[in-house]
């Protein structure tokens, strides 16, 4: 006890002190010297490169042999993945598709309600018609309404503005009639698009699907006819719907395609980070998709309903293909993607006098991009920075990475032109007449003019090369992976390593991983889960059997992390202090026993599993190792074990990774 | 472990727990003591899905609002208006002899007559976003036109300091909404029971663990939870029964928040400001009745909370709001559509009530907004600008506004 608390006393001192005692004399090592024993750091490599620990994967990496297992998950194309995962993704079709197919086939707006037109007065009537009902006076107003045939002249009523009214109260009550029907009868066709259970059940049925055990429900199903089965699956509530996803899904394909694509894209992330065998893809998947953050519900004008559909897309095509490979890759992947040009704004950034040249030769409309063809006064025309800006302040070199504003300007633009083609196929297209073609200065480099597209490639070159890009990049990675405060000299080893390699991001991880900081005493524990991680590691250490995700997205949410849904770009932050509010704790309590005890919908745990153990070996599965002796304490004399587990995954350590 | 009755005023609040009553705890009983000493209280309530304000405060002294709205316009006060073209239902409640209130809003009359009940119109956001998320996210962060993750209530908030109750700031709901998002902590309580511990025994042992735990980063926010967790079971495991015969039932989801928050209030935890809302405003037809049936919850809520805090309204502002109003005209399906000029309401018994604030920019087509919404003559943050100054003694209005210019204040506080 004395020896571990002078320790950490001389351990706090020495790293206060580590950078320049260090040069002098080989004086108390700190903690990030302190090599972890060996079974500590199995846990630790577990922790870090993986969501968390399955039951087993301690004797696996130890039998593996702990650098070759790392070595793996850097290859993840050697490592067989999960035939479970491939099952449970199985269902989720528009994880598969490109974004054209899903924007045409799920997105498209529900169709206008024929009712909600009013009818058009000048198809109504004709012409002297009109003018007699519209202008004329009293009488010929008068006589022109009774001189119609009834239906007609209902539909007039509708329609007519009531100060023409005035004069003819015989009217009025016809008037109000016709407004009445039209209500009703609007109401009508909504219920008909969304019938409620009322309509589509006897009221014993209603009790059942409202209230009834899953085995209930069942049964009720089977007495339903196909069509009538998936509508009333998709108004179950929440606990027993996650007993049907099958049902639920048909459904709203049915009601609300668009919530599907959505769905379908959670579910994708929940099951990958939980089943998939190539852990340290995940996490990096994860990690690289904040770090080029997007928000989910971007309103673009002519895309408001779209936008979501294009994240799915985001994920699997800019960010997954290249978190291993070369940073310049990814940053290129990242800015060519709609759903990036539509979230910065780029798409819409051009040089202010793109205008003027549109009157000319082959730009001349109609062949027009749509990013043009806005009404003046609703869109921006000009130059927009946002792109420029957070490109280097949050993509790149960081926010005290050494540019100016003016680099921000001369980086906009460079990416002017770099657009999309149209709402309903905004794949990436370079229009040369929203280019500002002038020579740029970035960052000391003269960007000649006229050079087009490569303008844009020309920036990529000089901030993926740029030493605060290397830095602030290796930080980041070292934040996430390391310590919330990474020792300097590791980031700046890193960085070495980033600019030797042309950004080979596995190589810049093989430094972190093979480091000493990366295995020592000062990174043991020494991340707080986010509320994703803290989920996922729960799924993962009770071997949670996942089956539908709309219960834990909705928990994630409600800790503080909602999934692809951080508004601002630099996305959530990779330090604890966030994740630490009263609500949230107590909401990760909650959810620690609601999962072990069976009330999370759509995840089965075996508790059987911790029969007849005691809450130090329950620890030990759980968390690889033993929990802490005052954590033990405070549990014994014990309860059930499997109140137990809950006590595990509820406790400080089970919080940290 | 440890058993301490405490008597706070008016309950009497059994504290169960290892070691001494909390710091926070005692202060706030003690200044609950002193009147002059206890901390007011703000409360945000947001209208989700954009209110239609020209219907809940009825501007029956413009014509206009009669030709744009045949249908579904409230009739004017029976005192020799007539302009109801036949229009059905009951007439407005007349305020001021030009606004009247929605007759669903019965309720509120008597805090107007006591004073107690200011309406600010043609309030608002400059953004002229018109869609709902956008605009209720700008509205929550404080920050119009931009997104910001926290909110401005949560900034409003003074530092916190080790005697700062963990129930100093309550968000009615599943989770913190935005509005009270942020640096400050800040808890979310439900109505039904979102702290689902397991037993009780598994939610004392985990409360053991976080208070003994060696992990300095999690043992502080753990007992804060903890002790914040209790302290709403206990208050809630009492009887109540509502002063002076206030009715919450027929207030709907609202009345039971605010029931909660009175409760809360009245235990002497430490409130400072809470949050509250309620959805479904979104009129895109059929608007008359279902505009009636949310009002009159809405009113005998509001008024149920004013009646049951009595004398204690002196220290208490409440504050509604809405993400933007709706098109002055009507549509062809007895609704309305998206707007932006709305009105806000503000209640407390050091309000200076009675009495319409703003500017009434009219409804003559060229005086809309685009021709189509009730424009906007008073920033939303000019109202909660000098609420958060009055109620809360924030000084640091640029922290809490950021952009924000204030202008002349409006003068919605007595004192």
């Amino acid at each position: 006890m004395k020896r571990s608390l002078l320790l950490v006393a001389t351990a706090t001192i020495a790293a206060a002190t580590l950078p320049f005692l260090s040069l002098f004399a080989a004086g108390t090592p700190g903690p990030f010297e302190t090599r972890l024993p060996p079974d500590r750091r199995v846990i630790q490599v577990l922790n870090r490169l993986t969501f968390g620990p399955r039951p087993g994967d301690v004797e696996e990496v130890r039998r593996i042999g702990l650098e070759k297992w790392i070595d793996l998950q850097l290859h993840p194309e050697r490592i067989p993945e999960s035939p479970v995962l491939e099952t449970r993704l199985e269902p989720y079709e528009t994880l598969r598709m490109d974004f054209v197919t899903v924007l045409k086939d799920y997105m498209q707006p529900q169709p206008a309600m024929a009712m909600l037109q009013a009818p058009n007065l000048n198809t109504l009537m004709s012409q002297e018609e009109r003018r007699k009902v519209m202008n004329g006076t009293a009488e010929e107003r008068r006589a022109a309404l009774v001189a119609m045939d009834p239906e007609k002249r209902k539909q007039v009523l509708l329609t007519m503005p009531p100060t023409n009214l005035e004069s003819l109260p015989e009217f009025k009550q016809e008037a109000d009639d016709a407004r009445k029907a039209q209500q009703q009868q609007m109401q009508a066709e909504v219920r008909k698009r969304n019938p409620p259970l009322e309509d589509l059940l006897a009221p014993e049925q209603i009790a059942i699907a409202r209230n009834g055990s899953p085995e209930q429900v069942k049964a009720l199903f089977d007495e339903l006819d196909p069509e009538k089965r998936v509508q009333v699956a998709f108004r179950l509530p929440p606990q027993v719907g996650a007993e049907f996803p099958g049902l639920r899904r048909e459904g709203m394909r049915a009601q609300q395609p668009q919530q599907l694509v959505s769905s379908d894209l959670r579910a994708g992330k929940l099951l990958r980070a939980v089943y998939s065998n190539q852990q340290l893809e995940e996490v990096l998947v994860d990690f690289w998709f904040n770090h080029f953050n997007v928000y989910e519900g971007k309103s673009v004008q002519n895309a408001a309903l779209s936008y979501r559909a294009l994240l799915t897309s985001y994920e699997r095509d800019a960010i997954r293909p290249h978190v291993l490979g070369h940073f310049k890759d990814l940053l290129l992947a990242v800015a060519q993607h709609p759903a990036m040009l539509y979230y910065l704004d780029n798409w819409q950034s051009m040089a202010p006098d793109a205008d003027d040249r549109l009157q000319v030769g082959p730009f001349a409309r109609p062949f027009v991009s749509y990013a043009v063809q806005q009404p003046p006064n609703r869109q921006p025309h000009g130059l927009n920075e946002n792109y420029g800006r957070e490109l280097m302040e949050l993509h790149t070199m960081g926010v005290n990475g050494g540019y100016t504003q003016q680099d921000v300007i001369e980086v906009a633009r460079c990416f002017t032109g770099w657009t999309v083609r149209k709402p309903n196929d905004p794949g990436f297209i370079f229009l040369d007449f929203m280019h500002d073609e002038g020579e740029k200065t970035v960052l000391g480099h003269k960007i000649a003019a006229n050079g087009g597209e490569k303008d844009g490639l020309q920036v990529f070159d000089i901030l993926a090369h740029h030493p605060a890009t290397a830095h602030f990049i290796s930080k980041q990675l070292a934040q996430r992976f390391v310590a919330d405060e990474p020792p300097p000299a590791l980031v700046d080893r890193m960085a070495q390593t980033f600019l030797k390699t042309d950004g080979d991001l596995r190589a810049v991880l093989q430094t972190m991983f093979a480091s000493q900081e990366f295995l020592s005493e000062g990174a043991w524990q020494a991340k707080i889960k986010s509320p994703f991680e803290m989920v996922v590691s729960a799924l993962r250490a009770t071997g949670a059997d996942t089956l539908d995700i709309g219960a834990l997205n909705q928990k994630i949410s409600d800790l503080g992390e909602p999934l692809y849904g951080k508004v601002e770009p630099n996305g959530y932050p990779l330090t604890g202090d966030a994740w630490l509010g009263t609500a949230d704790l107590l909401g990760r309590l909650s959810f620690a026993t609601a999962l072990v005890t069976g009330k999370v919908a759509g995840v089965k745990v075996d508790a059987t599993r911790w029969d007849g153990k005691d809450a130090a070996a329950i620890s030990r599965d759980l968390l690889g190792r033993q929990a802490a002796p005052e954590t033990l304490e405070a549990i014994s004399p014990g309860p059930a074990p499997a109140s137990l587990a809950a006590l595990i995954i509820g406790s400080p350590e089970f919080n940290r990774r | 472990m440890l058993t301490r009755r405490v008597m706070l005023r008016g309950s009497a609040v059994v504290i169960a727990g290892a070691g001494a009553m909390p710091g926070w705890l005692a202060r706030a009983a003690e200044s609950a003591d002193s009147p002059g000493a206890r901390k007011k209280i703000l409360i945000a309530i947001f209208q989700r899905g954009a209110a239609d304000g020209l219907n809940i405060v009825v501007p029956f002294a413009d014509k206009r609002y009669y030709e744009m709205r045949p249908t579904i316009a409230v009739p004017a006060p029976e005192s020799g208006h007539s302009q109801n073209n036949g229009l059905i239902g009951q007439p407005a409640i007349d305020l001021d002899g030009h606004f009247g209130l929605n007759p669903a809003l019965e309720p509120l009359k008597p805090l107007w007559d006591r004073r107690q009940l200011a309406i600010v119109e043609a309030t608002g956001s400059p953004d002229p976003s018109r869609s709902h998320f956008d605009a209720q996210d700008y509205m929550e962060s404080g920050t119009p036109g931009k997104s910001t993750s926290d909110g401005w209530l949560n900034r409003a908030l003074p530092a916190a300091t080790p005697e700062t109750s963990p129930l100093r700031a309550i968000s009615m709901g599943s989770q913190v909404a935005r509005t009270l998002r942020g640096d400050r902590a800040a808890i979310a309580v439900n109505n039904a029971q979102t702290f689902q511990l397991g037993n009780q025994d598994t939610a004392s042992i985990l409360e053991s663990m976080y208070s003994a735990t060696h992990d300095a980063r999690l043992s502080q926010p753990g007992k804060d939870a903890f002790a914040a967790m209790k302290m709403i079971r206990t208050v809630n495991q009492q009887q109540y029964t509502p002063a002076q015969g206030a009715q919450y039932q027929q207030g709907g989801e609202l009345g039971r928040s605010l029931q909660q928050v009175a409760r809360l209030i009245k235990a002497n935890v430490g409130v400072e400001a809470a949050f509250a809302e309620v959805d479904g405003w979104d009129h895109h037809g059929n608007e008359a009745n279902q505009l009636s049936n949310m009002l009159r919850q809405f009113g005998t809520a509001l008024a149920a909370f004013s009646t049951d805090m009595g004398d204690r309204m002196q220290d208490i502002v409440l504050v509604t709001m809405s993400e933007f109003g709706r098109t002055a005209e009507e549509n062809g399906n007895g609704g309305t559509d998206h707007g932006h000029g709305n009105v806000m309401m503000v209640l407390g018994g050091n309000v200076a009530g009675g009495k319409v604030y703003g500017q009434w920019p009219g409804l003559e087509r060229e005086q809309l907004n685009e021709e189509r919404d009730l424009a906007v003559t008073t920033d939303f943050r000019a109202v909660l600008s000098e609420l958060v100054g009055g109620q809360l003694g924030q000084t640091d209005l640029p922290r809490v506004f950021p952009g924000y210019q204030a202008g002349t204040p409006l003068g919605l506080l007595r004192t």
